[in-house]
């Protein structure tokens, strides 16, 4: 970057005061009150991190593209659909409320389609299922909170970043 | 990458085990604690690069608790990292968590921990990029014709949600961030950075974007008095 045109800002070289680290914490405020990072970020980084250090080698999924707030935790899980792609394979999950209470039924399919095997990682548990012939699954009754889905295809696993469900 | 992946997952698998959940129970609020947490620590001696390298030094020998709250701590200047560089809210969170989990696989090179938060930022910074540069290739393939819709598809995504008009609460609030929006964008980026860090830590955030603007810990440093006569200019006279 050309920082030239800023060589001739009066006051560049005057020590940092008060009244600079209160315009910072002015800049900080208004950045958190307009782009705050999302519930839970931390969390799922963790999560992602104790993934990271289980697993050899992963091919990760990306995120298409989706409405804004509704991959996360800020929309209504009823309405949430969730695709993941990758040049191998593409997965889409829909999230609806499960039959028990704070839970989530994840219904899923897979394409190409394929018998697999597919485990649900959270935080504490891991839960194993197999898609069928059409590459469908379904996940019941699932905790909130964050998880990941790793598909066993292939030599390389394949893995979705981790959601907050 | 040295240590064998065994010994990594049984270390890791403590991580963020231990301590209160971010925000299970204050739900913004802490997060609002922790980006102004480093302006009113007047308590606090060590950096945020400091904490960097005590994490990375007990986490290599098997003791998570210092990762855990230092992920915790700076995830959201990662966070602001990733989104001035264009990166939508809904990527933005997985290329913080790839960020993060590139460091636990690559815990065992870093040669010097005390550069852990700037190797962070340019970590942090490579991948929006790359998530950019799929975005727009995503979006000309999906409108066939790149030509009829070059603007369209070099438009950074929106850098707030919502609408802004409403969350600048007053006309103080409403005059910084137009003085902040005048400023070329690595300014921008240094002095939200900045914001969310220790004194100690401008150096390597300046380094880490790329502004080889010398100390801006001893000094106001380009951007901040850039942004102070912008403001001036703008007819506020008290900053604070």
């Amino acid at each position: 970057m050309d920082m030239t045109e800023f060589d001739d800002v009066p006051g560049a070289d005057v020590p940092l005061d008060a009244s600079d680290v209160a315009l910072l914490a002015r800049v900080a405020e208004l950045d958190d009150r307009l782009d705050p990072a999302p519930h839970g970020l931390a969390e799922r980084a963790l999560f992602a991190m104790t993934l990271a250090g289980l697993e050899a080698e992963v091919m990760e999924l990306q995120v298409v593209e989706t409405p804004v707030g509704s991959v996360r935790s800020d929309a209504p899980v009823e309405t949430r659909t969730i695709t993941f792609t990758h040049e191998r394979l593409t997965v889409m999950i829909a999230l609806s409320a499960g039959a028990a209470a704070g839970t989530v039924r994840i219904d899923g399919w897979m394409a190409p389609a394929e018998a697999l095997e597919i485990v649900l990682r959270r935080p504490d548990e891991e839960r194993a299922t197999l898609s069928d012939e059409d590459g469908r699954f379904v996940l019941e009754d699932v905790p909130r909170g964050p998880a990941s889905l790793l598909v066993h295809q292939g030599e390389t696993p394949v893995t979705t970043p981790v959601i907050e469900l | 990458m040295g240590a064998g992946t065994g010994e990594r997952g049984r270390r890791d698998a403590a991580l963020g085990s231990s301590g209160p959940p971010e925000s299970a129970t204050t739900g913004s609020g802490s997060i609002t604690h922790t980006t102004r947490g480093a302006m009113t620590r007047p308590a606090e001696t060590s950096s945020l690069g400091d904490r960097a390298a005590v994490a990375v030094i007990e986490y290599r020998e098997g003791r998570p608790g210092a990762m855990t709250d230092f992920v915790r701590e700076a995830s959201p200047l990662l966070w602001r990292t990733v989104r001035s560089q264009g990166v939508s809210r809904e990527a933005a969170d997985d290329v913080v968590q790839q960020t993060w989990a590139a460091l636990v696989r690559h815990v065992d090179s870093i040669s010097e921990p005390k550069a852990t938060l700037k190797w962070l930022l340019v970590t942090a910074r490579r991948a929006a990029w790359e998530a950019v540069r799929k975005d727009r290739t995503d979006d000309m393939r999906r409108t066939g014709l790149p030509d009829d819709d070059a603007e369209t598809a070099t438009t950074l995504p929106d850098p707030a949600p919502g609408p802004e008009a409403e969350l600048l609460r007053n006309e103080r609030d409403r005059t910084l961030w137009a003085a902040l929006r005048e400023l070329p964008e690595r300014c921008q980026e240094l002095l939200r950075l900045v914001s969310l860090a220790d004194r100690p830590d401008y150096r390597s955030i300046s380094a880490a974007i790329g502004m080889p603007i010398g100390s801006i810990g001893a000094t106001r440093g380009r951007c901040l008095a850039k942004l102070r006569t912008v403001l001036t200019e703008r007819g506020e006279t008290s900053w604070t």
